[in-house]
C-alpha cells in the first residue's frame, strides 16, 4: 500500500509542485521588499514629512532600522513575518496582523462571491451558446463577452450605482455590513460588489468554457461515440463535453486569482469596503510603508498558494495524471 | 507545428475544429464580413487617434484645464461647449481629446517597452536554453505570480504620479508575459528546417534573431499587443482614477471618472463621457485584436 502510494505519479506531482511553489514565495517577499526599499518612499526622510527635524528623522531611522543592512533588515523582516509578526502599523500603531485579520475576511467573501455567481452563469451561458452554434444564445454571449471585457471593472461599478443606488434606489451604494450582523444585510451590500468584480470574470470564462465545448462538441472521438449510441444532444453536451471542459476552467479559475486581487482594489476602494485592497490604499496614501508590505506579500502568496492549489487539483481530478500516464 | 501545417486542408472537416476561427453568425458574406471585423475597429482608433493628436492642433481647442468658473456643469450640447463642463467650467470635449492622448500614449508606450524587453528575453531563453533559459523563465515566473495592478498601485505611488512614472510602472509588470508568448513561439520554430539552414550556414546569433526569429514571432507578439494596449489603457485610468496617474488638473480620462464619482447623483454626464470613450476604445482594440487573431489562425 505504502510502496504504491510512494510510486503514485499524483503524489510525485504533488511533492515537485509543492518544492517549486518555495522559491516563488521567497522570491515574492524579497522582490516586495526590495520594491519597498529601493523605491525613494521608503526613506525616513520622506516618512518623516516635511519640515521634520533631523532628530525625528533619526527617530524614524531607527524604529524601522533602516541604518542596518539591507539584507540583515530583510531577514529580520522575514522571520518576524514567518513568526506571524507582520510588525506595527506606521500610522495607527496597530499590529499589522490584525488589521490583516479583520480585512482579509471581507476580500476573502467579496473574492468567493465573485467566483461563484461567474461560474453560475458562464457555464450555463456557454453550454447554451454550443448547443446551437451561430444561433441566439451564442450570438448573445458574444456580444455580453465582448462588451464585460473591454469594460474596466470600476467603470462598471459607478454605472451599476448609479443605475441600482441612485435611479432604482433598491441597493445600498456604498458601506459594508459585516456578516455578523446578518447574513441578509452582508448580502445586500456586497451584490453590488460582486456582481461588478465577477462580471468580467463571467466573461472570460464563458469566452474560454465556450471555445473548449465546441472544440471537444467537433472534435473529439468520444462525443461522436456517444452521439452514435444515440444519446440526445443535451446529454452528449452536459454529461461527457462539459465534465471534460471543467478542466480548462478549473485551471483559468485558479490562474485568474491574481488579476481578479487586483480588481478587489478598485472595487472596495469604490464601494468603501473595508478589505485587503481599501487597506493598501489606506496605507499607500499614509505612506505607511509596514502594511503596504504585508498587504502585497499576503496578496502575492494567495495568487502562489492558488495556482499551487489549481495544479493540486488538477493532479488528484485528471486521472491521465493520477494513473500515471502522462497528460497531452 | 504538424497540427499547423495540416489544418488549412482540413479545414471544415470534423477535424479541423482546433483552430477554427471564432466568427460569429452564419457568414452569409464572408469576405465582406472579415474585411468589416478589421476595418470597423481599426478605422474608429485610427479616428480616435487623429481627433486627439491632430484635430487639436488644426482647430484651436478650448484649454483643458483653464476652464471658465462661470460656467461648471453644463450639460451636453450646450453654445460653445459641445459635450458641456465639468465643474470648474473646464470644455469636457477638449479635456477628452487631451486624455485620450494620455491614454493612447501609455497604451502604446508600456505595450512598445514590455514588447521589445519581453519578446527579447523570451527569445533569447528560447534561442539558448540551458541556465539562461532557467534564470529568464524563473524570475519571469515570480513576476507572473504577482498581482500586476497591487505592484503597479504600489510602484505608482512611491515614483509619484506622471504620465511617464505610470508607463514605467504598467510596462514593468507586462513584461513576462510577452517574454512567454516569445518564448513559446521561438520554441515552436526552433528546430525547423530554416533554423538549421541558418545555422548551418554560419549565421551567428544575432543575425538568426534579427532575420529568422523577430520576422517569425513579431505577428503574434503584436496581436497580443493590441489586447495589451486595451489592459494598458484600463489601468492608465485605474490609477488616474485613484489619483496615481496624471496629476488632477491635467486631463486624463480616469481622472474625469473621478471627477463623475464625486458628482454621480447631480451630474451623470461627468461619469458617462469619459466611461463610453473608454470602453469603445479598449473594444475596438479588442474586436482588432481578435479579427487578427482569427485572421493570422485561419490564414
Amino acid at each position: 500500500m505504502l510502496h504504491r502510494l510512494i510510486r503514485s505519479a499524483a503524489l510525485r506531482i504533488v511533492a515537485t509542485r509543492l518544492l517549486q511553489a518555495i522559491p516563488v514565495m521567497w522570491a515574492v517577499t524579497l522582490l516586495t521588499y526590495s520594491l519597498m526599499n529601493l523605491l525613494p518612499g521608503g526613506s525616513a526622510l520622506v516618512l518623516a514629512g516635511p519640515g521634520a527635524s533631523s532628530a525625528e528623522i533619526e527617530a524614524i531611522t531607527i524604529r524601522l532600522h533602516l541604518n542596518e543592512p539591507f539584507w540583515d533588515r530583510y531577514y529580520h523582516w522575514l522571520f518576524a513575518m514567518v513568526h506571524g509578526d507582520f510588525g506595527t502599523s506606521y500610522s495607527t500603531g496597530q499590529p499589522v496582523s490584525k488589521i490583516l485579520a479583520v480585512r482579509l475576511p471581507v476580500t476573502a467573501e467579496l473574492v468567493v462571491l465573485a467566483m461563484l455567481l461567474s461560474v453560475a452563469v458562464a457555464v450555463p451561458l456557454a453550454t447554451l451558446a454550443v448547443r446551437r452554434p451561430h444561433g441566439i444564445a451564442d450570438r448573445l454571449s458574444l456580444v455580453i463577452c465582448m462588451t464585460g471585457l473591454s469594460i474596466p471593472g470600476f467603470v462598471l461599478g459607478l454605472i451599476m450605482i448609479l443605475i441600482f443606488a441612485v435611479h432604482l434606489r433598491v441597493l445600498p451604494a456604498v458601506g459594508f455590513t459585516p456578516l455578523s450582523d446578518g447574513l441578509w444585510p452582508n448580502l445586500r451590500t456586497m451584490i453590488l460588489p460582486s456582481s461588478t468584480l465577477g462580471f468580467a470574470l463571467m466573461c472570460n470564462y464563458t469566452r474560454v468554457l465556450r471555445a473548449d465545448l465546441s472544440d471537444q462538441m467537433r472534435g473529439e472521438d468520444y462525443i461522436l461515440t456517444a452521439r452514435a449510441k444515440g444519446i440526445s444532444p443535451w446529454q452528449v453536451l452536459i454529461r461527457h463535453a462539459l465534465r471534460n471542459s471543467a478542466f480548462s476552467l478549473l485551471t483559468l479559475i485558479g490562474l485568474n486569482l491574481g488579476v481578479l486581487l487586483g480588481g478587489t482594489v478598485l472595487i472596495e476602494e469604490i464601494f468603501s469596503i473595508p478589505g485587503m485592497g481599501s487597506a493598501l490604499i489606506q496605507a499607500v496614501e499614509t505612506q505607511d510603508v509596514i502594511v503596504v508590505e504585508a498587504v502585497v506579500v499576503v496578496l502575492s502568496l494567495g495568487v502562489v498558494l492558488s495556482s499551487l492549489l489549481t495544479d493540486l487539483l488538477y493532479a488528484v481530478l485528471d486521472p491521465r495524471i493520477r494513473y500515471g500516464r502522462p497528460a497531452s | 507545428m504538424v497540427a499547423q501545417l495540416v489544418d488549412p486542408t482540413a479545414a471544415g472537416g470534423p477535424t479541423g475544429a482546433g483552430t477554427a476561427s471564432p466568427d460569429f453568425g452564419a457568414p452569409r458574406f464572408p469576405r465582406l464580413r472579415t474585411s468589416l471585423e478589421l476595418a470597423v475597429p481599426a478605422g474608429f482608433l485610427v479616428l480616435l487617434v487623429l481627433a486627439c493628436f491632430v484635430w487639436p492642433e488644426i482647430y484651436s481647442m478650448r484649454n483643458p484645464v483653464k476652464g471658465n468658473l462661470a460656467d461648471p456643469l453644463l450639460p451636453a450640447l450646450s453654445p460653445h461647449y459641445l459635450l458641456g463642463t465639468d465643474q470648474y467650467g473646464n470644455d469636457i470635449l477638449s479635456r477628452i481629446l487631451y486624455g485620450g492622448r494620455v491614454s493612447i500614449e501609455v497604451g502604446f508606450g508600456t505595450v512598445a517597452i514590455g514588447l521589445v524587453i519581453g519578446g527579447f528575453l523570451g527569445a533569447i531563453a528560447a534561442l539558448r536554453g540551458g541556465v539562461v533559459e532557467i534564470a529568464i523563465m524563473r524570475t519571469l515566473e515570480v513576476f507572473l505570480a504577482l498581482p500586476s495592478l497591487v505592484l503597479a498601485i504600489v510602484v505608482a505611488t512611491y515614483l509619484g504620479p506622471s504620465e511617464l512614472h505610470v508607463i514605467w510602472a504598467i510596462s514593468f509588470f507586462s513584461i513576462p508575459a510577452f517574454a512567454r508568448l516569445a518564448r513559446a513561439n521561438t520554441l515552436r520554430i526552433r528546430e525547423q528546417t530554416f533554423m538549421v539552414a541558418a545555422r548551418l550556414a554560419g549565421s551567428n546569433d544575432r543575425r538568426i534573431l534579427v532575420h529568422h526569429v523577430v520576422p517569425n514571432v513579431l505577428p503574434s507578439l503584436m496581436t497580443y499587443g493590441l489586447l495589451g494596449i486595451g489592459v494598458a489603457i484600463i489601468v492608465e485610468a485605474a490609477l488616474s482614477f485613484l489619483g496615481l496617474g496624471v496629476p488632477p488638473p491635467g486631463p486624463s480620462w480616469g481622472n474625469m471618472i473621478a471627477a463623475g464619482q464625486q458628482n454621480l447623483a447631480t451630474d451623470p454626464d461627468l461619469l458617462l463621457v469619459p466611461s463610453a470613450f473608454l470602453f469603445a476604445t479598449v473594444l475596438a482594440l479588442n474586436l482588432l485584436g481578435d479579427a487578427l487573431r482569427s485572421r493570422w489562425s485561419s490564414a
